[in-house]
């Protein structure tokens, strides 16, 4: 089939379902859409960190990721299934080869361990509730994620806490609920927890 | 003891003769209710014994596969019959609904997207009719109109393949209020067909693995007149059905329905039901399969006044898609036969499914045998798959569409006479 025609195609059509089915929001392309792997790369890094390693509050690091995880929430966030302001924006347009790419880079970056020594008394206190919640069953015993489930250890913990409070009080959707589940009725304090393990973590 | 038809007589027999003998002692319900209540939904009914278990659900991929990367080569058929790649790109394509004027529509589940596929007699081009729904499974073409099920909305597109002529979408009529469906996630994806009525059929699945319903909104499969209105339950036990057909001389109503995680790696088996009688019971929480009794909430008597299956599948193979064969072009053996898309299994050790089966229906009407059609995705040797099938559908010309969501492709499956067969 010729691609760039019906691409083209599709994106009409695409422009008119959204108006249908979402109001008025009519899709416009990321800025990184079709630029070089590099260039792309600096678009994220505004906000990521240039090597995937996040300088700023509440913004996840990407260093270390499984490329599946990234890739998925590239697209939940691409066909707004994902609801985030700042990322949709980001990715609308971006073609799978794009998103699978960048997930492909970011997945080979090391991630930076954590400077500030960590709190005894929250580690061991969510060493026991990652036991309990069986975390590991799916992000894996060094909760180094695999898959579509992503790497826990090591991530910024403001991200971690904000992450697992969005789940927890039905904010963050997405077709994936496997984590509303989990986090159900999870108190604030065990929430705090389980951040500061994960991001200290320690073989 | 029953003798069925089976694909694996076997298994089925081993499972009627545990459950007659009374001997189905297997771990469930042990962990607390806590604990259930913060695992994942796949997980619900796991065994504190089966907590360290790295059986659970593959990941669907988000993307496409590249043309040259899809499978295609792994298939094998029947001799005579051939399959190509029909249509690639649409990631995540499930269901397929044909139009009058050839679209075949496709829904999706993780992705969110509807996609429209046109045939120009040389290739296939596709475009994406909606997007952003949650687990838009359910797509069926009347009058004109595309309908969607979604698992919390019902839409209707009038009119589409005229707008999609135009480079169009309609605008689509929300029907979420007039169908008044419940909009669980576990089990909530739909599917959905009309019938031979002019009613249009949608399963409503149990909200869990396994637990007690309200049999008059779960685990059901319900119809209704096409505005939504005049709704019936027409069957009733029915865990999680994805994929019916109406038998084209009888008009009887034949589904899949996939059974119970958890219970058992060999149990119970998934199944191909024939709907004799409106508001007839098929068993779920109480009864699966031929006729297991459900360990925990089962008892003696469980089993009475439940319609057992016309033929089963392997435990856990997933059934889904199925259609009956009309056509000319393939031998007259399949006619009337039912082609059915297995997605294949997770809940099991040693896979199985990832194929389409075809079941020929017995001289009484009332009961089929199974045997592989189209296989080659699975690789047992290596317990791996390359694809997985999710749903059929008839061609004009008698070919026959195969949907695989793992590759985003559809298959067309062609009949041509052997040179041997005079």
């Amino acid at each position: 089939m010729p691609h760039p025609m019906s691409a083209r195609f599709g994106r009409l059509l695409i422009a008119v379902a959204g108006l249908a089915l979402a109001g008025p929001t009519v899709a416009e392309d990321s800025p990184a859409v079709g630029l070089p792997l590099e260039e792309q790369i600096q678009v994220c890094a505004a906000c990521h960190g240039a090597d995937g390693n996040s300088p700023q509050p509440g913004t996840p690091s990407l260093a270390g990721q499984p490329a599946l995880t990234i890739t998925n929430q590239m697209i939940y966030f691409r066909e707004r299934l994902r609801q985030n302001d700042l990322m949709t924006p980001m990715a609308r347009g971006l073609s799978d080869a794009e998103i699978q790419a960048l997930a492909a880079w970011y997945a080979d970056q090391p991630l930076e361990t954590p400077d500030e020594e960590p709190d005894a008394e929250l580690m061991g206190k969510g060493q026991e509730l990652a036991n309990q919640h069986r975390c590991a069953s799916c992000h894996r015993a060094d909760f180094s994620g695999h898959e579509q489930m992503p790497r826990l250890a090591h991530q910024r913990e403001d991200y971690l806490e904000q992450a697992m409070l969005a789940y927890r009080e039905h904010t963050r959707g997405g077709p994936d609920t496997t984590m509303i589940e989990v986090m159900r009725e999870i108190s604030d304090d065990e929430i705090q927890a389980l951040a500061h393990y994960l991001a200290h973590w320690e073989e | 003891m029953l003798t069925l038809p089976s694909s694996r007589p076997t298994l089925s027999h081993l499972a009627l003769a545990i459950s007659a003998a009374g001997l189905l002692t297997l771990p469930l319900l042990a962990t607390s209710a806590s604990a259930e209540e913060q695992q994942p939904a796949w997980a619900q009914g796991r065994s504190a014994e089966l907590a360290e278990s790295p059986l659970a659900p593959h990941a669907t991929p988000l993307t496409v596969t590249a043309p040259d990367d899809i499978p295609i080569d792994d298939l094998r058929m029947p001799d005579g019959f051939n399959a190509e790649i029909w249509a690639h790109g649409m990631s995540g394509a499930r269901m397929m609904a044909l139009g009058d004027e050839g679209t075949v529509f496709v829904g999706t589940r993780g992705i969110g997207r509807v996609y429209a596929v046109t045939d120009n007699g040389d290739e296939r081009q596709h475009v994406i009719v909606a997007e952003g729904l949650t687990q838009p499974n359910g797509v069926a073409f009347k009058d004109g109109s595309l309908y969607v099920a979604a698992i919390n909305r019902i839409l209707r597109y009038d009119d589409i393949e005229t707008a999609l002529a135009n480079g169009e979408v309609p605008e689509p009529e929300e029907l979420t209020e007039a169908f008044g469906l419940p909009d669980d996630q576990h089990h909530g994806w739909k599917f959905l067909a009309f019938g031979p009525d002019d009613r249009l059929y949608i399963p409503v699945g149990a909200p869990c693995n396994g637990c007690e319903v309200d049999p008059d909104t779960h685990a059901s499969i319900h119809s209704f007149a096409a505005d939504g209105s005049d709704m019936r339950v027409e069957a009733h036990g029915v865990r999680n059905s994805v994929g019916f057909d109406f038998h084209p001389e009888t008009g009887e109503l034949w589904f899949t329905d996939n059974n119970q995680d958890w219970v058992g790696e060999h149990g119970p088996n998934d199944e191909l039901n024939r709907l004799s009688e409106s508001g007839a019971n098929f068993g779920f929480p109480y009864c699966h399969g031929l006729g297991v009794i459900d360990p925990a909430l089962g008892d003696a008597s469980s089993c009475d006044g439940v319609d057992l299956p016309a033929a089963t599948f392997d435990p856990h193979s997933a059934p889904l898609g199925m259609r009956f064969y009309t056509g000319e072009m393939f031998p007259e053996e399949y006619r009337n036969a039912i082609f059915i898309a297995r997605r294949g299994s997770w809940n099991r050790s040693l896979s199985a499914g990832y194929d389409v089966q075809v079941a020929k229906i017995a001289e009484n009407g009332e009961r089929a045998g199974l045997s592989p059609f189209m296989v080659g995705f699975l690789d047992a040797s290596e317990n791996t798959f390359s694809g997985r099938p999710v749903d059929v559908l008839q061609m004009p010309d008698g070919a026959l569409l195969v949907s695989d969501e793992q590759n985003g492709a559809i298959y067309r499956i062609s009949y041509t006479t052997p040179d041997y067969v005079e």
